[in-house]
């Protein structure tokens, strides 16, 4: 299998532009997509840098190895003295949040994952619409470079937060001669146009998982990750597209001077008086941003747990554990996350009736969250475990995840809230569940499937110098901020609470003094963040180096797994399969005892004595 | 391997793959739609100003209505065909279908029209009168609407000075204003005062600006990269946190000192964020669109400034900058509302009025009151409990005026409801709207400073109208996408016919479901619209 060159359906040979650049194949799809968003994370990771700089020693400038990306222009315009003023950590904040969520994780879950992985374990030759695909891929690109990009225009790039809130963003950039090319319109048009690409992949994802799936393939026999990619599809179906109209409101407020998010009387210190019609409403954004903003959790959340769920079973040699309460948990969930948006917006005053119920929803989507990650972690008990490289980062997962979660509940109840509403709890909260919960996930997933990407495996050392210290310094940069929001830290800080503390210990000001027991906090999570970063460079080498220089794989199956996409020729050419697979059981099936060895492929005809089998 | 049930349904579900992705696309569909039809009762219901209702000519919508529901015929009468494989017929089904939607967009063309060349302001006092700004032909267009200053002075901000807006208004003061003061750049060059304003020397200031900016901010990020290390090094501060004051003040005195070091040595450029000039006839007058300025007072002879959006700043005195109305409507809806929430009577309120200053627009309103007395009594007749409506007792639309136009309070008098309504001119005579070119509409001059807010019928003049705007302009797009994939098919779609006849009914197929879809939109957002 393993000299295989190219498919014998394969009749045309493509040129180097249609394989590597404008391909329909989904693996080379799956691949750019994993590639930009690698990027587009390192990106948002940079801006987190700098911002952690201003929050750790407001007073100092930019050190050099921060600021040399800038050119001299651009810190006249947007530094002070080499530090970074409120406006320009607005922006990198804005920036930041929407990079990570719209341009790091989605397109690295559903994008990357999902468009790897989803067709070879159903045992399809490609998408249902590979042209469709390319589509989804250059309209995300597009998208978020037009978000980049503007960080060079004169009004700079979006400031308002990643979530963009009229009447904040309305002002933002208001007076601006052509709304056209502010920051705040541009981001706006790559929103749409992210949205639009996340729409038509979904669209595909969802036709492919329902009519492509290989002969056998039923519906209880596809594997986890597979459940899980449909109802992150529906998620992205149904609740992008008021996100995507929202956006067009913006949009037609800048550029056509309406009113949908103003309401009437706007005032603003430099602007004055609005010159709208207002009669707009706030909180109708605040409502269709949300409406897309919890299922969006579960987007990003569902291709890393659906990593994990593959990875647990074939480095633990027995069957995930309650493979139907998770499947029956994930579209629980699914459905759930449609009705919980409104815990968001505890502060702007929806009334006790409408609190009660959306603090009701919220505490029992927690329940088929909770399924999920106990299944998961019972699917540990009494396997034997062997720690690869991917089982390292899924069994780091399922705490981090599990710290990500439990700490969410407190946020879930209207009264709690209230504190903790816009504090760094909250912060520390999404953080754990994102970046040592959902990355962990995928950086087990990226070490999985490499061996079918490339044929060879990541390096385990260099993956040790990438997991341990990501694990512990995951934990000094997220940990502090959870007691530092129980304290009152606003999450927008600019300057790390300087403005608020009172070093006085005579003072009568609480709060000042509570600031100064916890700022120096600050220093601690920024030093986490930097050396966090120091830590990602064994992975990057890891990542591009063992194309070359890693282990030779042995088999097409090197994990000795047994969903349909081991059974592709490594790596896997057009087509993906070199004649029809069939299933003939679950994909799960290790330790059976009618065979010989400790994994029961799904492709693998039955044995002989069948009278075996219950 | 080929991708698998592209023509053929698969057995288990019944469905090829682009039929199951047309209707997980309309599912995206409904919540794109969804959401704008829930932010349109979201507005509406918690509106703080009085909803426009029916305000929209009824005539067009409903012969759209009609059209795009022939074509949602047509377009199935064509998939039919093929099924049969008639190409003549699929064709002769198919065009109907697009000459529908071509229809469609005219008559959807001809509504946009007439409401972006529709004049409306809503006046201090939150009267809302509407017109035409400039319905005779050759009086300059866009004059009377633009605010105007006889400006002594100009400051020109040298970064953000915009290039359109200096292209466009350069005519009205190039040659006219020269530099108050002499200039003298970093780079050398000097500019005597007097100079004349020009786009060189504006340019070579924005670079000597940027240059001079980038230059002290390098010199100032050094001293405090110098003065932390100086203070990391101290042997008292040197330990202390950032904020402890005793550092800070360390800190803030050192950098001043070799800030003041710098500054003797002459290392700092001067910084010259904005260029003042004078007319050199005194003052010069300014004409600007609306909605690139702001007039620090509206009224005009007084003193005061225009500030453009690029931050240009015209200082002088506020000259006539008055809008010229032929009023076809006139509302106090909102008026009544705010009087209301003050707890005054909404009759005296309207009596007192600006409006009802001008003679004219005081008789429209005298015959108004007869036209309601009139309806008061018919509705007497059919019994209690029928009152006219808000928009019956507080608004006169321009059907009306141009009714009442025809004929005086004392013949008014002496007819009854239904001889007013027959003066009043009928639905295919305001196909779009009033027409100003057939009526004589009165004519009215408001003053900028009785203006709170004006704009034509746009997404700018309420969220009504934004919403109306968005909805129908996205279903707008919605019909010329299907147009042109039902056209491709019409079009290129003979290949295909003779190749796969089965292939293109189905291709047909999953177009016509959008159609519809399409289709059913609009069979929602016309009585939404137009009728409620």
């Amino acid at each position: 299998m393993s000299d295989h060159h190219d498919d014998h359906h394969d009749h045309h040979n493509p040129g180097f532009i249609q394989k590597y650049i404008f391909s329909t194949d989904h693996k080379m799809i799956g691949i750019q997509y994993g590639i930009t968003a690698l990027l587009f994370l390192l990106f948002g990771f940079y801006l987190m840098m700098v911002m952690r700089w201003s929050i750790a020693y407001p007073n100092d400038p930019l050190p050099t190895w921060m600021s040399w990306l800038f050119t001299d222009d651009w810190k006249a315009q947007w530094l002070s003295e080499g530090k970074l003023p409120g406006e320009t950590y607005n922006m990198f904040g804005a920036m930041h949040g929407t990079i990570m969520v719209f341009l790091g994780i989605v397109p690295l879950g559903f994008g990357a994952f999902g468009n790897y992985v989803t067709p070879l374990q159903i045992g399809a030759p490609d998408m249902a619409f590979p042209k469709l695909n390319m589509f989804s891929y250059w309209i995300y690109l597009v998208g978020g470079l037009m978000m980049c990009a503007s960080f060079f225009l004169e009004t700079g790039a979006a400031k308002s937060g990643w979530t963009n809130y009229p009447p904040l963003s309305f002002f933002a950039d208001a007076d601006h001669p052509h709304q056209f090319w502010t920051g705040q319109t541009q981001w706006l048009l790559g929103l749409v146009m992210l949205i639009t690409s996340s729409l038509l992949g979904s669209v595909n994802f969802i036709t492919t998982i329902i009519n492509l799936r290989a002969k056998g393939l039923t519906w209880m026999r596809m594997p986890f990750f597979v459940w899980a990619m449909l109802v992150t599809g529906f998620l992205l179906l149904l609740a992008f597209p008021p996100l995507e109209v929202a956006g067009i409101m913006q949009v037609v407020d800048r550029m056509f001077g309406s009113s949908f998010f103003q309401p009437s009387g706007l005032y603003h210190q430099q602007i004055g008086l609005s010159d709208a019609s207002g009669g707009g409403s706030p909180l109708l954004y605040q409502h269709l941003f949300w409406f897309l903003g919890h299922p969006e959790v579960y987007v990003l959340l569902l291709p890393a747990i659906a990593c994990v769920a593959e990875i647990i079973p074939a480095n633990t040699r027995r069957p995930i554990w309650g493979y139907k309460s998770m499947v029956y948990g994930v579209l629980v969930l699914g459905f759930l996350s449609f009705i919980v948006w409104a815990h968001h917006m505890y502060m702007t005053g929806m009334g006790p009736a409408v609190s009660a119920f959306f603090q009701t929803t919220t505490t029992l989507i927690s329940i088929p969250s909770v399924i999920l990650l106990t299944c998961l972690l019972i699917s540990l008990w009494g396997g034997s475990i062997k720690f690869t490289p991917p089982m390292l980062w899924a069994c780091a997962f399922l705490p981090m995840f599990g710290i990500g979660g439990l700490t969410g509940l407190p946020l879930a109840f209207n009264l709690v809230d209230l504190h903790l509403h816009d504090t760094y709890y909250v912060i520390g909260h999404f953080h754990y569940v994102v970046a040592p919960g959902i990355l962990f996930g995928f950086f087990a997933g990226i070490h999985h499937w490499y061996p079918k990407m490339t044929g060879r495996y990541m390096s385990k050392t260099l993956n040790h110098l990438h997991f341990w210290p990501s694990l512990i310094l995951m934990n000094t940069l997220f940990f502090p901020m959870l007691i530092q929001g129980m304290a009152g830290f606003h999450r927008r800080w600019y300057n790390g609470g300087d403005a608020y503390l009172t070093a006085d210990p005579e003072s009568a000001n609480v709060f000042g003094k509570t600031v100064a027991e916890h700022i120096d906090l600050n220093i601690t999570m920024s030093w986490s963040a930097w050396l966090l970063c120091a830590a990602q460079i064994p992975f990057v080498i890891n990542l591009f180096a063992s194309i070359k220089f890693g282990r030779k794989t042995n088999s097409d199956n090197p994990w000795n797994a047994c969903s349909l996409e081991w059974a592709t020729p490594t790596p896997p050419g057009h087509g993906n399969f070199l004649e029809e697979p069939v299933c003939y059981r679950g994909s799960y099936e290790y330790a059976r005892p009618e065979v010989d060895e400790d994994f029961y492929p799904q492709w693998k005809k039955p044995v002989e004595d069948e009278t075996k089998e219950g | 391997m080929e991708i698998p049930y592209i023509v053929e349904p698969r057995k288990d579900t019944g469905l090829n793959n682009s039929k199951i992705a047309i209707w997980l696309f309309l599912a995206s569909e409904v919540m794109l739609f969804g959401g704008l039809f829930s932010g349109y009762v979201f507005l509406r219901v918690y509106a703080d100003y009085p909803w426009p209702e029916r305000t929209l000519p009824v005539l067009p919508g409903l012969l759209n209505t009609f059209i795009l529901i022939a074509s949602s015929i047509t377009v199935v009468f064509a998939w039919v065909s093929l099924k049969l494989r008639q190409w003549r017929k699929f064709q002769v089904y198919m065009s109907i279908t697009l000459i529908c939607a071509a229809l469609f967009m005219v008559f959807k063309a001809v509504e946009y029209k007439a409401k972006l060349g529709h004049q409306a302001i809503r006046l201090d006092d939150y009267t809302v009168v509407e017109g035409h700004a400039y319905p005779q032909e050759g009086r300059e267009k866009g004059i009377t609407k633009n605010l105007n200053i006889d400006a002594k002075r100009m400051a020109i901000s040298v970064k953000f000075v915009d290039d359109a807006y200096y292209k466009a208004l350069s005519e009205q003061y190039e040659g006219k204003f020269v530099l108050a003061d002499d200039l003298k750049l970093n780079s050398g060059t000097e500019y005597k005062k007097g100079t004349a304003i020009n786009k060189e020397l504006l340019e070579e200031a924005k670079v000597d600006y940027l240059d001079a900016l980038a230059i002290n901010e390098r010199i100032n990020t050094e001293i405090n990269r110098e003065v932390i290390k100086e203070a990391n090094n101290h042997p008292i501060v040197g330990s202390q946190r950032y904020y402890e004051p005793e550092r800070k003040d360390f800190l803030s005195k050192r950098i001043k000192e070799l800030k003041d070091e710098q500054a003797e040595l002459g290392n700092y450029k001067t910084i010259t964020p904005s260029l003042l000039f004078d007319s050199n006839e005194g003052s010069s007058r300014i004409s600007v669109n609306p909605r690139w300025g702001k007039l620090s007072n509206k009224k005009e002879g007084e003193e005061g400034d225009l500030t453009l959006k690029d931050k240009t700043v015209f200082i002088g005195t506020t000259a006539d900058s008055s809008i010229e109305l032929h009023v076809d409507g006139i509302d106090f809806r909102h008026t009544v509302m705010k009087a209301i929430e003050k707890g005054i009577d909404p009759e005296v309120a309207i009596n007192n009025s600006w409006l009802l200053k001008d003679e004219g627009m005081k008789l429209i309103w005298d015959k108004h009151q007869v036209v309601v007395a009139k309806l008061e009594a018919l509705l007497e007749e059919h019994g209690k409990g029928h009152e006219p409506t808000e928009v019956e007792l507080y608004r006169v639309n321009w059907q009306e005026i141009a009714g009442l136009e025809k004929t005086s309070i004392a013949d008014l008098e002496g007819m009854n409801h239904e001889e007013i309504m027959d003066l009043f001119p009928g639905d295919i005579e305001g196909f779009a709207g009033p027409d100003h070119y057939k009526v004589e509409y009165p004519e009215i001059i408001v003053p900028r400073e009785q203006v709170r807010f004006e704009a034509v019928f746009s997404p700018r003049w309420n969220t009504y109208y934004a919403t109306y705007f968005t909805i129908t302009g996205l279903h707008g797009l919605h019909i010329i996408g299907g147009a042109l994939v039902l056209g491709y098919y019409l079009f290129f779609g003979r290949k295909m016919y003779d190749s796969n006849p089965e292939w293109l009914a189905n291709r047909v197929e999953v177009g016509g479901l959008f159609w519809h879809f399409v289709d059913l939109v609009w069979i929602f957002l016309f009585p939404i619209l137009y009728l409620m």
